[in-house]
């Protein structure tokens, strides 16, 4: 126990706290500004400094590890004077002419329409008034003048990247945002550039945000403290009225967020006790405000679609339920709460039809524990974007001493395999074999078949607890008993709805003619034929024909229960009406089971048994179909509709909307980027723009589909239709 | 270990190669030499060696005879053919390039009787000149690496770092943190990994002893860090040399090499069982490098930006492993002392700040070059006694000790000795050993402006101390600040902005030298009429002063008071 004394106040600390922890702990103030909670001490703003009785000169209190018998005082006039000095320093070079304002109070009732500049050069034009550090700690320090002359740094606000901008006019170089980077991500994307006046936060080369990987977590736009870093979508939408903590539901990790609200709706989601990545943290308020939402019920009649009650909505519906009782099929998507996946069972049950559910999952699929997950660990990815789950790594992580080793295994470049230790490129195909090439007991050598940096990655897995990460996609695979398989998958409630036993082969009720009646709940199939009757109950208008349109509530607006892929129960809770007409699943199936009579207990049993998902056939390619397709799993999804569609800064961090292939491939069929072109297999016929890249191998096509397993790997031809 | 005996030859010839002399052509010198002894035949009697710096940069190239001790300075090739015939054949010392220290003054033959260098005591640069640093058996010659066999066979860790304690040793870097503390907390510190660093960053504009002990007597940095390394338990060390110094660092690794291949570095040091070896990494170009948690992240491949203290290297240091980190100037000490003894060692200087300090001894000044003196020497004998005084018998102003970071100490303060805490409480600081003298003709407020811009260009970009350049000159010449800013006027007649050039009418004869000379045609007249500077076109360059002749001087520089009414 460590005794000292912080403005004659007797306090203890424990060993390796700073002075400033102690003091924050014991509720003494220190004003600090590039100090965060959360990140590593840099002792770089001057403005924590603190005297120690015995050293000549002030200390940073945020560097300073507490000693016993040292005697601080936080507050003294020179150490006033000091802040103060250092404080005009840092606002010489920051638009400073708002915060020093002595008219600020008539300003405050005059200018607030006149906001949105194009420079920021006040507190009135920029977009964190209100929500600035620098702001309090004005009023905190009592400065009201800044004898320096004033150093715009004139550069131009970066718009280039998509979900925030960056405005280094307004940066204070506090390096928060570069730790934040670099400690809690371990993304690296930024660092101070250049030297003396000329010091900036910046990026390697110059390069673009997306050029060099970054994954847009937000998590630098967490830590600013002023207005330099903003979110682009919430901008101008001013302080939140509340907060209200619920769950990510875009994936399976089921991430703790809070939504911030305002008077016209939801603002944005920022983290809670989790970290976030791009889905939850840009990707959820602007698909509640999206302005495609459909937010009526509405009706086909004749050639037109027209906006109805719910009454009339549902009591159509529920007609043709009625009509076609067995001869229906319910698909719909995991992504909804479990108690409308209930109401769905109960549903089914009671019209005895057909159910599935539009998710590909492995039969091992189990709870994962991060408890099991040991130090001296090697994670190995295979077919596996480990980006997509970066939120569940960061949670491993941290419970580890020391770094887990990476291995991918992936014959199609991503973000995750280039940050990988090794990354193994094996053959189209041939992956799983590399697999056991890898846990081989006897020497391997480098062939065709199998990559040459295989020793490498066999060196790392020496000794050391392994991991092999897979998704569905994958197939079965066996590894040995020293190697723990963890399947993984971004389907929200996976777990439960393995649990109950539903059925996850969605194209053989979709293929069965017998199915007259379609209802279509969260998911977006492709369908091949027609249908006496649709029911579409989602967000968005789906590509297809439909009778009735059922508009749903985004899960940031209802109360409700999701499993995470560790099994654990997590809240959403309902921040704000839902917009427009739009209702709860639950509330909509409710309502039709009322109004078709169903029992309020489940059934037993449900109608299909689970299937097991088979290893995809490897089909041989011929002369008619050279190529082979590739269908990875693609994890940016809200109800079948792909986030790239919905919002633009996704299709430009994903490029999933297209069919990526080598440039040789394209230049055989005459292709270039943009161009539309067809797919053509034994059973998927698509048409959609191609992406010319080398993150894919020759002769290979890659589609990024959402995980409803309608569309499998296999051979295929391109066809031009341009 | 071999004593190479050198009376073989009837005399030697020491031609200095550091970086200063080899620019002005020393190796073509030590070329003509042997060519034109060998034209001689005097190749068997007669030999060309090439030292380290020996100082007195501002003569060189330099050439000593020894064993006369007779002292060339300015020598150029066409000198050698009448200097070989009349001095090495006939016997007769030239006395036309010897050293002079006046005009009047007849010209002095021996080195030891120059000035420069009689004041001087040699302590840290006692190999400079007088051996081959490219030849390990010369430094053995000269009692090199015995001390490095007493602290290896006949001395505990302890008794070392004790010795190194007793000599009052501080840090030679700058800051002057007693050396043996610092090696006292590093063994202290807990760890089985250690490591040793040689900070030879030398950022310092002006600064070059450093880099002179380098490049003329690399060894005794390699001895003092090994007994370093045996005192503390590291196995492992670092010189960390500044990018421009290349000649430094090849001499470094030839003597890395040499030593190595003598059983003084790398396993099994002389049989003791003890490992140690030494690595040389180059600086990229940055001032804050200098700085030690910069340095040692440079080390380390990271970018080089300081880290808060504490944790200090001493503790963690070099990839988190206690560091024991010295100066280039204090590492060579370390060999002297072991072997003299430490109550040698602080007989020397004053009561807190023992031994010699290397100063370079810059500016407006007649003997520019690098000096080693004991502390507590008073400034006026570096400038007038070992310095020669002003040049143009012009008016001492002050001197800047301590680089960037240091100050200006005024005439008044002339006696001033030497050591630690007097220049502290000058206001002023040791720092590397810097000492830029001004005369009249310096503005002391662009000095201040001159530091505080390089600082700031230098700096990371995110501290906010003034440095002492600006507190001092505030201090010290408070009157030229006045001047520029209540009167408008520079007294030293250097800030552009304040003076400007005129042609006094009374000394022009009208001989349109300047006029055809001037870059930007602002100066207009006819001949053998007076001409006139047209002030809006004048850039202030100053052809026209030093074109003008001699016997006019009718360009002059003003300043005139300018005081708002």
């Amino acid at each position: 126990m460590i005794r000292l004394t912080i403005n004659n106040k007797q306090v203890t600390a424990k060993r390796g706290e700073t002075v400033l922890e102690v003091a924050q702990r014991e509720g003494i103030y220190i004003p600090t500004l590039c100090f965060h909670k959360d990140l590593s001490a840099y002792g770089g703003c001057r403005l924590c400094i603190v005297e120690v009785k015995g050293w000549p000169n002030p200390v940073t209190a945020c560097t300073l590890p507490a000693e016993d018998g040292m005697i601080i005082k936080t507050d003294t006039p020179r150490l006033k004077e000091l802040r103060t000095f250092s404080l005009q320093l840092i606002l010489s070079e920051h638009p400073h002419a708002c915060l020093i304002c002595d008219r600020e109070e008539e300003c405050a009732q005059y200018q607030e329409c006149i906001q949105k500049s194009s420079i920021t050069f006040g507190c009135k034009f920029c977009s964190s008034n209100g929500d600035c550090e620098l702001q309090d700690l004005i009023d905190r320090l009592g400065i009201t003048e800044i004898p320096y002359e004033f150093r715009y740094r004139q550069l131009d606000v970066e718009k280039s990247d998509p979900f925030f901008e960056r405005d280094y006019n307004l940066c204070v170089l506090c390096g928060r945002c570069i730790r934040a980077c670099g400690e809690k991500r371990d993304a690296h994307i930024l660092d101070f550039i250049h030297r003396g006046p000329q010091t900036l936060v910046g990026t390697a080369f110059g390069l673009t945000h997306l050029e060099l990987g970054c994954q847009f977590c937000g998590a630098c736009v967490d830590v600013c403290p002023t207005g330099a870093l903003r979110e682009r979508y919430s901008m101008w939408a001013g302080l939140p009225e509340r907060s209200v903590r619920s769950t990510c539901a875009l994936c399976s990790i089921g991430c703790s967020m809070q939504i911030n609200v305002g008077a016209a709706g939801i603002i944005n989601t920022i983290p809670d006790r989790d970290e976030l990545c791009v889905r939850g943290r840009f990707g959820i308020a602007p698909i509640v405000h999206h302005p495609k939402r459909v937010t009526s019920p509405l009706l086909r009649k004749g050639k037109r679609l027209v906006q109805v009650s719910w009454q009339e909505a549902l009591e159509y519906a529920c007609a043709q339920l009625n009509k076609h009782q067995k001869k229906t099929g319910i698909l719909f998507s995991p992504q909804l709460s479990i108690e409308s996946i209930d109401a769905v069972v109960r549903l089914a049950g009671h019209l005895a039809c057909h159910l599935t559910t539009s998710a590909v999952l492995a039969h091992d699929l189990k709870a994962l524990n991060i408890k099991d997950i040991q130090d001296e660990a090697v994670f190995v990815f295979l077919n596996t974007d480990m980006i997509d789950y970066s939120p569940l790594f960061l949670k491993l992580r941290s419970r580890l001493k020391k770094r887990p080793m990476i291995i991918t295994i992936d014959a199609v470049a991503s973000k995750g395999a280039e940050k990988a230790d090794v990354w193994l490129r094996p053959l189209v195909g041939k992956e799983t074999q590399v697999l056991q090439y890898l846990f081989a007991q006897k020497e391997v050598r480098a062939t065709d078949t199998v990559p040459r940096n295989i020793s490498d990655a066999r060196a790392l897995c020496n000794g050391k607890h392994i991991y092999v990460f897979c998704t569905a996609q994958t197939g079965d695979i066996a590894v040995p008993k020293h190697v723990t398989k963890v399947p993984l998958t971004s389907m929200t409630n996976a777990l439960t709805i393995r649990d109950m036993g539903i059925d996850t082969s969605p194209a053989r009720v979709l293929n069965d003619k017998n199915v007259d009646c379609l209802y279509v709940l969260g998911a977006v199939p492709q369908l091949s034929r027609n249908y006496a009757s649709v029911i579409v109950q989602n967000c968005f208008l789906p590509q297809f024909d439909f009778d009735v349109f059922l508009p749903t509530a985004v899960f940031a607006e209802v109360n409700g229960t999701v499993i995470t892929i560790e099994g654990k129960k997590r809240k959403l809770r309902k921040a704000f009406e839902p917009v427009g007409n739009a209702k709860p699943d639950d509330w909509i199936l409710t309502q039709m089971c009322t109004m078709l009579g169903c029992k309020k207990r489940r059934p037993a049993s449900t109608h299909t048994k689970p299937r097991r998902a088979r290893r995809p056939r490897q089909q041989r390619r011929s002369e008619a179909y050279p190529l082979q397709l590739v269908t990875r799993e693609n994890a940016y999804v809200y109800r079948g509709h792909v986030l790239s569609s919905l919002m633009k800064g996704f299709d430009r961090l994903r490029l999933d909307r297209r069919a990526w292939v080598h440039a040789r491939t394209a230049k055989k069929y005459g292709l270039k980027n943009d161009m539309k072109v067809d797919i053509i297999g034994h059973n998927v016929t698509m048409r959609m723009p191609v992406l010319v890249t080398d993150a894919v191998p020759e002769n290979v096509v890659v589609i990024h589909h959402p995980s409803d397993g309608m569309v499998e790997s296999q051979p295929v031809r391109l066809v031009c239709t341009e | 270990m071999r004593k190479k005996r050198r009376n073989r030859f009837r005399l030697d010839l020491l031609v200095c190669a550091g970086t200063g002399c080899v620019a002005n052509g020393s190796f073509t010198i030590k070329a003509e030499l042997e060519k034109e002894i060998a034209r001689q035949h005097l190749a068997s009697e007669v030999q060309v060696v090439t030292t380290g710096c020996q100082g007195f940069c501002e003569r060189g190239p330099i050439v000593i005879v020894q064993p006369d001790g007779i002292f060339y300075q300015r020598v150029k090739k066409e000198h050698i053919p009448h200097l070989v015939e009349e001095h090495l054949l006939k016997g007769r010392p030239v006395k036309d390039l010897m050293y002079v220290p006046s005009p009047e003054a007849p010209p002095v033959s021996k080195m030891m009787d120059i000035g420069f260098f009689k004041h001087q005591r040699l302590i840290v640069l006692r190999n400079r000149g007088r051996l081959d640093p490219e030849n390990i058996d010369e430094y053995i010659g000269f009692d090199g690496y015995q001390a490095l066999e007493k602290a290896f066979t006949q001395m505990t860790p302890t008794e070392i770092i004790e010795e190194i304690k007793t000599s009052g040793l501080r840090g030679r870097g700058g800051a002057g943190f007693p050396t043996g503390r610092k090696w006292e907390l590093c063994r202290a510190s807990p760890g089985r990994v250690k490591y040793i660093v040689c900070n030879g960053d030398e950022g310092d504009p002006g600064a070059f002893m450093d880099r002179s002990v380098l490049e003329a007597d690399p060894h005794a940095v390699i001895e003092g860090m090994a007994i370093g390394a045996k005192a503390i338990g590291a196995h492992q060390g670092f010189i960390y040399v500044r990018n421009e110094y290349p000649l430094a660092v090849k001499r470094i690794r030839i003597a890395l090499a040499q030593a190595a291949a003598y059983g003084l570095l790398g396993e099994d040091i002389l049989g003791t069982g003890f490992d140690f070896t030494i690595q040389v990494v180059r600086g990229s170009g940055a001032f804050v490098c200098g700085e030690e948690t910069a340095l040692l992240a440079s080390i380390e491949g990271t970018v080089g930006r300081p880290r808060p203290r504490p944790p200090y290297p001493a503790k963690q240091g070099l990839w988190g492993q206690p560091t024991n980190i010295n100066n280039v100037e204090t590492w060579a000490n370390v060999p002297v002392i072991v072997l003299r003894g430490a109550r040698w060692f602080s007989s020397i200087g004053t009561k807190r700040s023992k031994g010699t300090k290397i100063f370079s001894l810059v500016g407006k000044i007649n003997n520019t070059g690098l000096v080693e003196v004991p502390m507590g020497i008073t400034l006026r004998e570096i400038v007038y006694d070992i310095g020669g005084g002003i040049p143009g018998e012009k008016e001492f102003k002050a001197v800047q000790t301590g680089g960037p970071s240091g100050g200006c100490i005024p005439k008044n303060l002339l006696d001033l000795p030497i050591d630690y805490e007097s220049l502290t409480n000058a206001g002023s600081m040791m720092g590397s050993g810097g000492m830029i003298v001004m005369d009249e003709e310096t503005c002391m407020v662009d000095v201040a402006r001159y530091f505080l811009n390089f600082t700031q260009q230098e700096s990371c970009g995110l501290g906010q101390t003034a440095p002492n350049p600006v507190l001092t000159t505030l201090r010290y010449f408070r009157d030229e600040y006045e001047a520029h800013i209540k009167e408008k006027r520079c007294p030293a007649l250097v800030c552009k902005a304040l003076i400007s050039y005129v042609i006094d009418p009374a000394a022009c004869s009208g001989c349109t030298v300047c006029a055809k000379k001037c870059p930007s045609g602002a100066i207009t007249g006819e001949p053998r009429k007076v001409h006139v500077i047209d002030q809006s076109k004048c850039t202030k360059c100053g052809i026209c002063i030093t074109v003008c002749p001699d016997k006019f001087r009718a360009v002059k520089k003003v300043s005139p008071a300018r005081t708002e009414t």
